[in-house]
């Protein structure tokens, strides 16, 4: 029976951290709903480019939309940045298009 | 056997190859540049990161145990940066307007003064899986998790569309949310149904997950649900509704989210279409998620594996089994039917007689016919994903 209730304890203190954890960022106030994000904790690897790289691809999305991806080639990242140019309208130039599929495809790529 | 949610097969995914190797003796498909971390989100539980902003978070597969998803679990995946982070239910209104004799805008009370209707249904990102396509392809790397099983609370969209009144000559039906892009050249969201099928009973604008208010990451106060077909449709946070005399001139509907035109909705590995169309319903398709890939289990003791499956829209007839890497398959028990468009639980006992690597697949068919390859098809976006998994279980 002390075990029953010590595993009926030790469920409710399980579920109850479980709904606690989310509740972090998020407010309820009457008609309205609001969340906080947590900030973006994302680094690049140290290398020529990194700055620009960083600084453009943020103006969109986080970095980790570079970082989770599987290894591509020059080509494939190459083709990426033209996407977010000629798509989505990315006010990124011809030279730095080169520098940011450079840095990517040395850090995060494959081949040369 | 699982570490802060990660189950083994997510982790060795996420780790890489030295691992892997190590633990299993096989090659993962997938090597990633970077770890896959537990991240906890307003309203969520501790979920995948895949992207922090916009947000892409994947449920690890220890929740797909129970029938029903719950609504801290569900995966999150959103497309533009600036989503919507604060909604005021005094000032929301649902508009519909464009080709109908009278445009409405309703507030939440008067949208929950139609009929309100309700089931479950699978949601599935048309990515997931993506990860699992060779050769690799672009995108976001969801492994199983960027889906779940929803008992879905809302108004038919029939209803609605009617209170406005469609004119003759219209085509279709646009939906759009409260995001937004973080520039004003990329294209803002926005997916489109033909008329015919927005005009089906079982769409509905829901306002309830599973009971309870939808989460703002997944779409507060309310989100289209078209279900059987992919998730990339059941826009988040709707709040603009336009039916149109003409098709949709939108990137999301006119370039992105598309698939090859050929009844299997696949070319060549590596290969491009000829002709595209829209991406539409769910393939089938089966998981084991107990024990969990890679698991190590105790000759002459008695489990019994349990898994998921689905399709787009037409219950699930049968579930096979093969504990022999394909060579032997038998039928598995089926639990509790939640209709058409739920998954369905399978059940397999099973008493491994003696030591070894077990391969276990698992192999839906729904009440039409449709089933799952046995090589994956591939396409140049990575959508449809499902074919049949190959699962280690090893016996000691």
């Amino acid at each position: 029976m002390k075990f029953i209730i010590l595993l009926f304890i030790s469920a409710a203190l399980f579920f109850t951290s479980a709904a606690l954890a989310g509740d972090q960022g998020f407010v309820k106030e009457g008609s309205k709903r609001s969340i906080t994000l947590p900030a973006p904790n994302i680094t690049l690897k140290e290398g020529p480019g990194r700055d620009v790289t960083s600084s453009y691809c943020r103006i969109c999305h986080s970095l980790d939309y570079i970082t989770t991806q599987q290894k591509f080639t020059k080509a494939k990242w190459m083709a990426v940045v033209t996407k977010m140019i000629k798509v989505y309208g990315a006010p990124i130039s011809g030279e730095n298009a080169k520098i940011i599929a450079d840095y990517i495809t040395t850090h995060y790529g494959i081949g040369g | 056997m699982e570490s802060k949610g990660v189950s083994r097969r997510d982790f060795i995914k996420t780790v890489g190859i030295t691992t892997a190797l190590a633990a299993t003796g096989t090659i993962p498909p997938v090597l990633y540049a970077s770890e896959r971390r537990l991240v906890t989100f307003p309203e969520k539980t501790e979920l995948l990161l895949l992207t922090s902003s916009p947000p892409q978070l994947e449920t690890p597969l220890k929740y797909f145990r129970e029938l029903v998803t719950p609504n801290e679990a569900l995966f999150v995946r959103w497309h533009l940066s600036n989503i919507p982070t604060s909604v005021d239910l005094d000032s929301w209104r649902l508009v519909i307007h464009g080709n109908v004799d009278k445009p409405i805008s309703l507030s939440m009370d008067e949208l929950k003064k139609f009929e309100k209707v309700g089931y479950t249904a699978v949601i599935q990102c048309a990515g997931n899986g993506r990860s699992f396509f060779e050769p690799p392809i672009f995108g976001g790397q969801w492994m199983n998790g960027a889906m779940g099983n929803v008992t879905w609370g809302g108004v038919r969209l029939k209803d609605l569309l009617k209170s406005a009144g469609i004119k003759s000559g219209s085509m279709e039906v646009a939906f759009k949310g409260l995001d937004k892009a973080a520039l004003p050249t990329v294209p803002g969201f926005l997916k489109s149904l033909p008329l015919d099928k927005a005009l089906e009973d079982d769409i509905i604008v829901a306002y309830e997950m599973n009971g309870s208010e939808l989460p703002m990451l997944n779409g507060f106060p309310v989100r289209l649900v078209v279900p059987g077909w992919y998730a990339t449709y059941w826009v988040k946070s709707l709040s603009d509704i336009e039916v149109t005399d003409k098709p949709s001139e939108n990137f999301w509907m006119k370039t992105a989210y598309r698939i090859p035109d050929d009844p299997c909705g696949c070319v060549e590995p590596g290969g491009a279409p000829k002709k595209t169309v829209p991406i539409n319903r769910m393939t089938t398709r089966s998981l084991l998620i107990n024990p969990e890939d890679g698991s190590r289990l105790k000759s002459g003791q008695s489990i019994e594996l349990m898994g998921v499956a689905f399709s787009g829209g037409y219950s699930i007839r049968e579930v096979l089994v093969s504990i022999d890497g394909g060579m032997n398959w038998s039928p598995a028990r089926l639990g509790k039917d939640l209709g058409r468009y739920s998954w369905i639980q399978w059940f397999y006992p099973w008493q491994p007689a003696k030591a070894g690597n077990y391969q276990v697949m698992v192999r839906a068919t729904n009440s039409i016919g449709e089933s799952q390859p046995l090589d994956g098809l591939w396409n140049p976006s990575g959508y449809l994903l499902n074919k049949i998994e190959k699962y280690n279980l090893i016996v000691a």
